[in-house]
């Protein structure tokens, strides 16, 4: 092929412009996609007070019932207690269960235990408060229930647009030596494969209704794949191999926690299992590049910390009866210690980092105590006091925050400075896939993935691509009422409050603005077992997606 | 759940500190996008990437003084070339802080926020930058410098380009010394200092040219007057000393000769207030700029101080300093009626053909830009005549042969080492208008033999420069 180098160079800068407007795109229709798939704050069914007549709107899948004024369904009712009940759908229909109420929660005369179920007629007696269990249909005087506004974004045109971005990233990477290279095809092909078998098998095999927090994964899990692809196209193969092995970890947690009851019931043994995995990586790890937080298992190296996030928040979060029944954190706080402890002994500070704010994001959702996070993080403050004193490289990079100009040559500013320069050498639209110069720094493709973003892809994509795990993060909060439970509300903001501090740690701290580095960017970075924990933390966020069970529930009919 | 839903807000205090984060990171990158991305370890500024690589420096005559090439920097010409030009090109690294390369290095590297360090057509961004210096004259400047430490340049005062600007000591910028940097017996002190831009001097009698100008203005019957040159004088109890005893010279003998004791007398007689005015309006006290890059303050400070103070002032000892640059600017005053011409050395700085779809325009082309009246025309014109007497007379007309050079050489005592040589002047041709100025440091011959050599030879050379 003989083309003249200046039309090739016009042409992949036009390429280069192209990608972030269609990756804005993309963000943009998944994200109001998601919007519109969202369930208005419509009453589901109703309760009409025995003696007053008066209607109370039930608006949640779970709903908690009692005298408190944070309740869900308030008690005018001194006889009742301050957390009453719980009132809650499930597959089988409306079930209660009483959490400890002083008087107890009777349904139809006979004293409810744990999961009763209530049918509609059935009348709920809480105190001196009886309440009858209705159909929104049966009730005069609700507004009218509105239809749902427009339709949602086709689910494979945005694939097939991400499919196009993907190759337009392709052809970059082919181009990068000024020579056309056919090699790249070789991901891009694999990328295409694995994302359209896991659709048919999403929307057709599994009958999913929506599919754009994956298309978003593939839209950010492919850019990181060619970006390395532009580094070394062999590191792809493993790379695409982590997102399938990501996406069968994917289809296996939103099954796993399909089951409210499965996933409560194995909440030890996951918890079990998390310890036993610090404990076979503190035994089998070796130190490399000053942490121990690697196994090797035959050909591939394994990073246990990363699974165990996604064990951590099944541990940690949970149903609304269990939460309102076993106030106390005790539990969790002694997981947690032991997780942090094994971090520590591992040197791994910047997942350290992470499961701190994990756990943070947890203990505030499940018992909103201001003192508990305080306390918390006054214990931070003191660890972080001890890893300064007792380890000196960290103090070191500490030395150096802020001016790390001044350090061009010493590992306290050296990749810093490098990121920076390269970064900004890159421009809006960056010099093209595979033509960095950052890639040649040590751990440039994973440690240092955003200043290769910014130098190879342009700083308006890297905006983009953090814009869009923001976005994600806003969204399972806003979706946080809508969800089938307080489990999935908790376990998606968790871990989408995870991937956005994660991203945070990682941008930072190789632009200075933080202390830290040596933390991956999510979907981005070369990293297996972070890949397929983002995978992971993607399905627990669409697991609070309201539409994700209820196809079965319709083919199940 | 609703009380989940108002917990889950503690996202949004994550979520405003990555706002924050990336707000502080987007600011810096706005603001300091240029001085991050101009750093000498990057790859895409020395060549060393496939697609980017600095713009070339170039002599007058488009010799390439810089370039990148073949994943580095690389200078052109021979060792003597290399190193004649090191101190107006400038390093690699970004030591020489005068250079060219330092200051015009967003220019070279052709960066801007948009496209970063590449381009649309990724052809190198950077633009070219032609100079209005002859790397011949430099070269020959450095040559007859030898292993002499000091500082030559020329300019032309009617257009203002600066024909030779050389500093030494110096090095090869394409084969460093290995211990350059970590050298500690100071055996490479000051090769990263530009000294016609950064240095200041001891002037000796070069200043009193100064003093020459003020008597000029404030002495009205000057050429009348006479002064009795016996080797010395003494004032408020300190003796002024000449080498020889001249007996009784006129104005312009006294000039000629360089009489210590009668430019002495002529100072105080003057006065500080009018001396001090005198030597602020040719240069003293304030600094120059060269496109851009600002020189080194020379001072002349004679407040509050005594009357053998002032008499030593007015000779150029005492406490006053000369840079080479202003020096030259004041000598292109005198030259061209009393007001300069400023010297430039950025002929031109042209975008490489295709990019910024500019096909190869000049961005910026230097031209000949006025400064500020020093002297008046009459003053100017007299002391011009003077300085010509000088070289008629006393210095041998010989070493300038058919260029009318009128010039001021000086030597300035230094405690503790040789003596500072100095040569000013200017050829009063119309078809050569060419000022130079030179200095010797730790010379022990005079100022004729060491500087007066070199400016004959470079001026020499510079006539035939078209």
């Amino acid at each position: 092929m003989n083309i003249p180098e200046e039309l090739l160079s016009i042409f992949l800068f036009a390429v280069r412009i192209a990608v972030p407007l269609i990756a804005l795109v993309v963000a943009a229709r998944s994200f109001s996609s998601l919007r519109r798939g969202k369930r208005r704050e419509e009453p589901v069914m109703v309760l009409e007070d025995m003696s007053t007549h008066e209607v109370i709107p039930v608006l949640y899948w779970e709903n908690s019932i009692g005298r408190s004024r944070s309740c869900d369904i308030v008690l005018r009712d001194q006889t009742a207690s301050r957390a009453h009940a719980v009132l809650m759908r499930r597959e089988s229909g409306w079930l209660i269960s009483d959490t400890n109420s002083k008087a107890g929660t009777f349904v139809n005369g006979k004293k409810a235990g744990q999961k009763t179920p209530v049918l509609p007629g059935d009348v709920i007696a809480m105190g001196s408060t009886s309440l009858m269990l209705k159909r929104t249909a049966d009730v005069g005087g609700l507004p009218p229930v509105k239809p749902r506004r427009g339709r949602s974004a086709s689910p494979a045109g945005l694939l097939w647009t991400v499919s196009f971005l993907q190759l337009l990233l392709c052809v970059q990477v082919c181009f990068a030596s000024g020579k056309l290279d056919i090699v790249p095809f070789i991901p891009f092909g694999l990328l295409f494969f694995t994302e359209w078998i896991f659709y048919f098998i999403s929307i057709k095999m599994l009958g999913h209704v929506s599919f754009e927090l994956e298309t978003l994964g593939f839209l950010l899990s492919g850019i990181g794949v060619m970006q390395i692809a532009g580094a070394d196209v062999k590191s792809t193969y493993t790379q695409i191999a982590a997102m399938a092995a990501g996406i069968v970890l994917f289809l296996f947690l939103l099954w796993f926690v399909g089951d409210l009851d499965r996933a409560m019931k194995w909440r030890v043994a996951v918890g079990a299992l998390a310890i036993l995995l610090f404990a076979a990586n503190l035994l089998l790890a070796k130190e490399r590049n000053g942490a121990r937080n690697w196994i090797v298992l035959g050909p591939v190296t394994v990073q246990p910390s990363e699974f165990i996030k996604i064990a951590f928040i099944l541990v940690g979060a949970s149903t609304l009866d269990r939460l309102q029944t076993y106030k106390n954190l005790t539990g969790f706080i002694g997981f947690s210690a032991v997780c942090m402890g094994a971090l520590f002994l591992m040197k791994d500070f910047g997942t350290a980092c992470i499961f701190f704010v994990m756990f943070l994001i947890i203990a505030f959702m499940r018992s909103g105590s201001l003192r508990t996070i305080s306390l918390s993080c006054s214990v931070a403050v003191l660890g972080a006091f001890l890893i300064l004193k007792f380890k000196p490289y960290v103090a070191e990079r500490f030395a150096a925050w802020g001016h790390v100009w001044q350090h061009v040559n010493d590992s306290g500013g050296y990749q810093q400075v490098r990121v920076l320069s390269y970064s900004a050498s890159g421009g809006l639209f960056g010099l093209g896939i595979g033509r960095g110069s950052l890639k040649t720094v040590f751990a440039g493709t994973s440690d240092l993935a955003f200043g290769m973003l910014c130098e190879e892809q342009g700083i308006v994509l890297a905006v983009i691509i953090l814009m869009i795990l923001f976005a994600l993060a806003l969204y399972s909060r806003s979706d946080a009422t809508r969800s089938r439970s307080t489990l999935y509300s908790i376990s998606a903001c968790t871990a989408a409050g995870t991937l956005l501090f994660q991203t945070c740690l990682h941008v930072f701290g190789v632009t200075d603005v933080l202390p830290l580095t040596g933390v991956t960017l999510p979907f981005i970075s070369l990293g297996g077992s972070s890949m397929v924990s983002v995978w992971g933390m993607l399905a627990l966020i669409k697991a609070s997606d309201e539409r994700t069970y209820a196809a079965r529930r319709r083919r199940r009919r | 759940m609703k009380t989940t839903g108002t917990r889950s807000l503690i996202l949004w205090i994550l979520g405003l500190g990555f706002l924050l984060g990336l707000g502080v990171f987007l600011y810096g990158l706005a603001t300091q996008g240029g001085n991050w991305a101009l750093q000498p370890f990057n790859k895409h500024i020395t060549g060393e990437s496939r697609s980017t690589g600095e713009g070339r420096v170039l002599d007058r005559n488009g010799v390439v003084l810089a370039e990148s090439k073949n994943g580095g920097r690389a200078y052109g010409g021979d060792e003597l070339t290399r190193r004649a030009m090191l101190h107006t090109v400038g390093d690699t690294s970004g030591y020489i802080s005068t250079g060219v390369q330092y200051n015009f290095r967003s220019q070279l590297s052709g960066y801007n926020f948009i496209t970063g360090l590449t381009s649309p057509t990724g052809k190198t961004n950077g633009s070219d930058i032609r100079l209005t210096l002859d790397s011949g004259l430099c070269r020959l400047a450095r040559e007859r410098l030898g292993s002499r430490d000091g500082a030559a340049a020329v300019y032309n005062y009617k257009t203002g380009e600066l024909l030779c600007m050389v500093s030494t000591p110096d090095y090869d910028p394409t084969n460093p010394p290995k211990d350059l940097n970590t050298d500690k017996t100071g055996k490479y002190s000051g090769v990263y200092l530009n000294k016609v831009l950064s240095s200041t001097f001891t002037p000796g009698s070069t200043f009193k040219v100064v003093t020459a100008a003020a008597a000029i203005e404030n002495i009205p019957d000057l050429d009348s007057r006479t002064w009795n040159c016996n080797g010395s004088v003494t004032i408020n109890g300190n003796k002024i000393t000449d080498m020889y005893a001249y007996g009784t010279l006129s104005f312009k003998n006294a000039l000629a000769k360089s009489s210590n004791v009668a430019f002495s007398q002529i100072a105080i007689e003057v006065g500080a207030d009018k001396m001090t005015a005198m030597a602020e309006k040719l240069g003293f006290n304030r600094s120059f700029s060269l496109d851009g890059i600002p020189t080194a303050k020379s001072v002349y400070k004679v407040k509050g101080s005594q009357s053998n103070e002032l008499g030593w002032s007015g000779v150029g000892q005492y406490t006053d300093l000369a840079n080479p640059f202003q020096m030259l600017v004041a000598m292109g005053a005198v030259a061209n009626g009393g007001t300069p011409v400023m010297p430039y050395m950025i002929q031109s700085i042209t975008t490489p053909a295709g990019a910024r779809l500019a096909l190869g325009l000049p961005v910026k082309t230097g031209s000949s830009v006025a400064g500020d009246q020093m002297l008046g025309a009459d003053t100017a014109a007299r002391l011009a005549n003077y300085l010509r007497y000088n070289v008629t007379h006393e210095y041998g007309d010989s070493l300038f042969p058919g260029l009318e050079v009128c010039a001021k050489t000086g030597t300035a005592q230094v405690t503790g080492k040789g003596d500072n040589c100095w040569m000013v002047g200017f050829s009063s041709r119309e078809d050569t208008p060419l000022a130079f100025v030179v200095i010797v440091e730790n010379s022990h011959t005079g100022s004729i033999a060491s500087a007066g050599r070199i400016a004959s030879a470079l001026m020499t050379a510079a006539a035939k420069i078209k």
